[in-house]
């Protein structure tokens, strides 16, 4: 017995945190598994709370900066904090969102008449046609796309940092804001950069199912698809607004 | 006009999501060997554990600190 006390106290690897895995690995039943099913369904139930916040945010516009604050700082406790409690913070962030995006909307409208149907078709339309793309294998993610796609991401929210900090000190970086040619090629690149990370999100999916993660991690999936999706629309409308200027 | 056009597209790419979205991805994308290795370092634990290939097997003996005196 005192032979093989360590393989009796923590298994057939002697790394505590080893056997934790392997415990965590095999205790959730097939039943508790991620599917594809599982996450288009809570995408689709994020949707329309968001749809739903966005509603609330168009009728009152005074929701927009609260939803903001509130929904941003949902997205980090999320990524951060409890991915495993992604089924109870991402609704609250879906809806608040929806809030901020529905204020956004109104003020858009407000210059622009109809630019915020444009700018949900387009999401949407991207958002299929995608999809359609990766599940056909024409765009195939691989290491080097993600590598490509992370860095420039976080380049677009650095330079976006930058700029709002500048601003505090009455400057800023122009170009990005400005309706020019260089401009709006920098709001087509960011959509771009934007739509390419849902192909990325949709391969998390894929590839969580396929690896049956935890059950938790479709509403993970979902969360991030939306994050993606508000970012999106977002710069769409961005797009559509300095091409309306002119 | 405009709000008929991409209100349908909006509808349409819905529909598109909710039935594609379900259905598994091609082979042509699945079956390669360049693809994404999402969470590497959890899945390559469990791996090893039902391969066993990474654990070494034999008997563990007892350390002797007197013997080494």
């Amino acid at each position: 017995m005192s032979k093989h006390s360590a393989l009796n106290t923590f298994g057939r690897s002697g790394n505590p945190a080893f056997t934790r895995n392997f415990e965590n690995a095999e205790t959730f039943s097939q039943t508790e598994r991620m599917t594809l099913d599982g996450a288009v369904n809570k995408t689709a139930i994020l949707l329309a709370l968001c749809f739903g916040g966005a509603f609330a945010g168009w009728n009152v516009p005074a929701l927009m900066v609260p939803g903001a604050i509130i929904g941003f700082v949902l997205a980090l406790v999320t990524i951060f904090r409890s991915p495993a409690k992604a089924g109870s913070t991402a609704p609250f962030y879906a809806a608040f969102q929806g809030m901020a995006l529905g204020g956004i909307t109104v003020f858009a409208e407000m210059q622009y008449p109809g630019i915020g149907i444009q700018a949900i078709g387009l999401t949407f339309g991207i958002l299929a046609s995608l999809l359609f793309c990766y599940k056909s294998g024409i765009i195939k993610p691989t290491e080097n796309f993600r590598l490509m796609i992370f860095s420039a991401t976080m380049g677009i929210a650095l330079l976006y940092f930058v700029s709002f900090i500048m601003s505090f000190f009455g400057s800023g970086i122009g170009f990005i804001h400005s309706n020019g040619l260089f401009g709006i090629g920098f709001s087509v690149f960011v959509v771009g950069i934007a739509a390419l990370n849902l192909v990325l999100d949709f391969d998390f999916i894929e590839d969580g199912a396929d690896k049956g993660l935890p059950k938790y991690m479709e509403w993970y999936g979902a969360f991030s698809l939306m994050v993606t999706l508000v970012w999106l629309y977002l710069e769409i409308l961005r797009l559509l607004m300095k091409l309306r200027s002119r | 006009m405009n709000a008929v056009f991409f209100g349908i597209l909006t509808i349409l790419s819905l529909f598109i999501f909710m039935n594609l979205g379900k259905i598994k991805a091609s082979k042509k994308q699945m079956d390669r060997d360049d693809r994404i290795n999402w969470g590497s370092k959890r899945r390559s634990n469990v791996q090893q554990n039902r391969d066993g290939s990474k654990i070494i097997e034999g008997s563990a003996e007892e350390v002797d600190d007197s013997a080494q005196k």
